[in-house]
């Protein structure tokens, strides 16, 4: 590339979208270089893989063999869980490891990018990472367990839609958690795993959310992963299995869905812009908070 | 004697395992981050395992199974966490130097760790159990309360003898010891059987899983807890004899790698390698 043609000034978006392409290349490698690319395959599938065969157990030892709609339930959230992990806890790491383990936080921070997209960029890396493990998830549901997870029956789009508003909505909620990280002065780097596990009990992951009491159950609906899983369920599951949201169509779930994820992203965005004027105006954005 | 005077022998060994024990008692209950993380994280995955049984209509002894799993949960975590894993934060804090010129040497150190991590974690697997219980209404009949604790005994020496094993195999590791650690969960909870009896993984893979005390361990207490309704894997005395030799097995196998580790470590220039 010519001199000249460096110095002119990228469009924003052009220079959005680079800044998320380079993030997510660096993401890619702090997730994966640590190993050769077999090790690193089997690491990203063995954690869940694991907690859907702890789930498939359960379900045997209880109905002794017998198979139904809960298996299925099961395995679909199962599968598509290790995307919130890896790309909302991932973003929240991915920020307090720039911080606290690499200190390079300052260096990104202070460049001529959008420090959004970065997060974006690194998240999505994280995410990618998660892609594995679902589809190894969903494969065994569907030829081991023999789970009907038939391209038949399978409402492609509307999964396809559902699964691109759950990667928005997980970034939106990523976002939120690193506001919190930025804000936290003993030991951020425990809390993602804490928000992760109360998500996961609330949000119908691995139960239907009509069995949590009833202010839960309230708590769960403004949460667009517990949509996010219910959406996924029914595209993938087809008409006649378990539903967290019984009373409601599929058109409806995915309206509701797109429209609690547009309040957690104007709030997400919202909530980090103070989070991070915060951290500058009381200096404590580069501050550690582990020993 | 004075505080500054040069101890020996044993009374150097226990001062070095009280030491490094201090912070793991006393310290980490200053932080009350610690306390909220480490006893409500596994309680939140407790809770949820008990709803997929409740969702599941399961009898209410699988609602106990699921409490037993989230209390062992939290002992795995500290083994993983802060034994297995800790001389690689020890690298990143320059901590690892330290120890390894201290007189003392490394095995107090990780007696230190292992007393302090067992004492802290006793404390929130109680509180785990307590919480667990009074949330769900269960309730568990002791049936021999001297066996019981003798397993737990056994159990733990064993568990924490695995602990030192695996500290000495991630001393020549950088990230990967993160990684493998975090690798260690979620398989680990499933094939010793945290959440439902290891008896459902069948023989062979019930007894490949028992390499890990806690397999053995969660069955034998369940045993205890819930006689005559819980499938044992083995009889109890079976397991008992296990994982004692188990025990016995680690500490021997903990004390040649940590040596064998350590030598290799010092020779490849990893003790301060920090990525």
């Amino acid at each position: 590339m010519e001199a000249a043609d460096r110095l002119r000034p990228e469009s924003a978006f052009a220079s959005w979208w680079r800044t998320v392409r380079v993030a997510y290349w660096l993401g890619w490698q702090v997730e994966s270089n640590w190993t050769d690319p077999l090790l690193f395959f089997i690491y990203s599938i063995a954690r869940p893989l694991g907690g859907a065969l702890i789930l498939v157990f359960m379900y045997f030892v209880v109905s002794r063999g017998g198979r139904g709609d809960m298996l299925g339930f099961f395995l679909v959230g199962s599968a598509f869980w290790p995307f919130v992990i890896a790309g909302m806890m991932g973003m929240a790491w991915g920020i307090i490891s720039d911080r606290e383990h690499w200190k390079t936080l300052k260096y990104v921070y202070t460049s001529p990018i959008s420090y959004r997209a970065y997060l974006v960029g690194r998240s999505l890396a994280q995410a990618t990472s998660a892609t594995a493990a679902t589809a190894i998830t969903l494969l065994f549901g569907r030829w081991v367990l023999q789970i009907p997870l038939h391209l038949s029956s399978m409402d492609i789009p509307y999964a396809l839609v559902a699964f691109a508003l759950g990667i928005t909505s997980i970034m939106a909620l990523g976002f939120v958690v690193v506001s919190a990280a930025m804000s936290i002065s003993g030991e951020a780097w425990r809390m993602p795993e804490g928000v992760g596990a109360a998500l996961y009990l609330i949000c119908g992951a691995i139960f239907p959310v009509t069995v949590l009491p009833a202010v839960l159950q309230d708590l769960a609906q403004a949460i667009p992963l517990t949509w996010w899983l219910e959406a996924m369920r029914r595209g993938l599951l087809g008409a006649g299995g378990l539903r967290s949201f019984p009373w409601s169509s599929d058109l409806q779930v995915l309206a509701i869905f797109a429209a609690v994820t547009a309040v957690w992203v104007a709030g997400g965005v919202l909530v980090f812009s103070y989070a991070e004027q915060r951290a500058r105006a009381l200096g404590i954005l580069d501050r550690e908070s582990g020993y | 004697m004075n505080d500054a005077t040069p101890a020996r022998g044993m009374l150097r060994l226990l001062r070095a395992i009280l030491g490094r024990s201090y912070p793991r008692i006393i310290g980490a209950n200053r932080d009350k981050s610690w306390l909220f993380y480490d006893t409500v994280l596994p309680l939140l995955g407790t809770i949820a395992f008990v709803y997929v049984y409740k969702a599941l209509g399961a009898p209410e002894r699988f609602v106990g199974y699921v409490i037993m799993g989230g209390a062992t949960v939290a002992f795995w975590m500290n083994v993983m966490w802060s034994m297995a894993a800790q001389f690689y934060w020890d690298k990143q804090g320059g901590n690892l130097e330290l120890y390894m010129v201290v007189p003392c040497g490394i095995p107090a150190i990780l007696l230190g760790m292992s007393f302090g991590g067992f004492v802290g974690t006793v404390i929130r697997a109680i509180a785990i159990v307590a919480i667990g219980s009074l949330l769900f209404d269960v309730h568990y009949t002791v049936s021999q309360w001297p066996v019981f604790l003798l397993v737990f005994g056994v159990a733990i020496v064993g568990l924490y003898g695995l602990g030192v094993t695996f500290a000495s195999l991630f001393l020549l590791w950088g990230r990967e010891a993160w990684h493998m650690a975090n690798l260690f969960m979620e398989p680990v909870f499933f094939l010793s059987g945290f959440y439902f009896p290891v008896r459902a993984l069948g023989f062979w893979a019930g007894m490949g899983a028992s390499l890990i005390p806690l397999t053995l361990a969660l069955d034998a207490m369940r045993q205890l807890l819930f006689p005559g309704t819980h499938p044992p894997f083995l009889p109890l005395g079976t397991e008992l004899g296990i994982l004692g030799a188990l025990a016995i097995s680690f500490i021997v196998l903990a004390r040649f790698l940590l040596r064998k580790m350590e030598y290799l470590a010092r020779r490849e220039g990893r003790l301060s390698l920090r990525f």
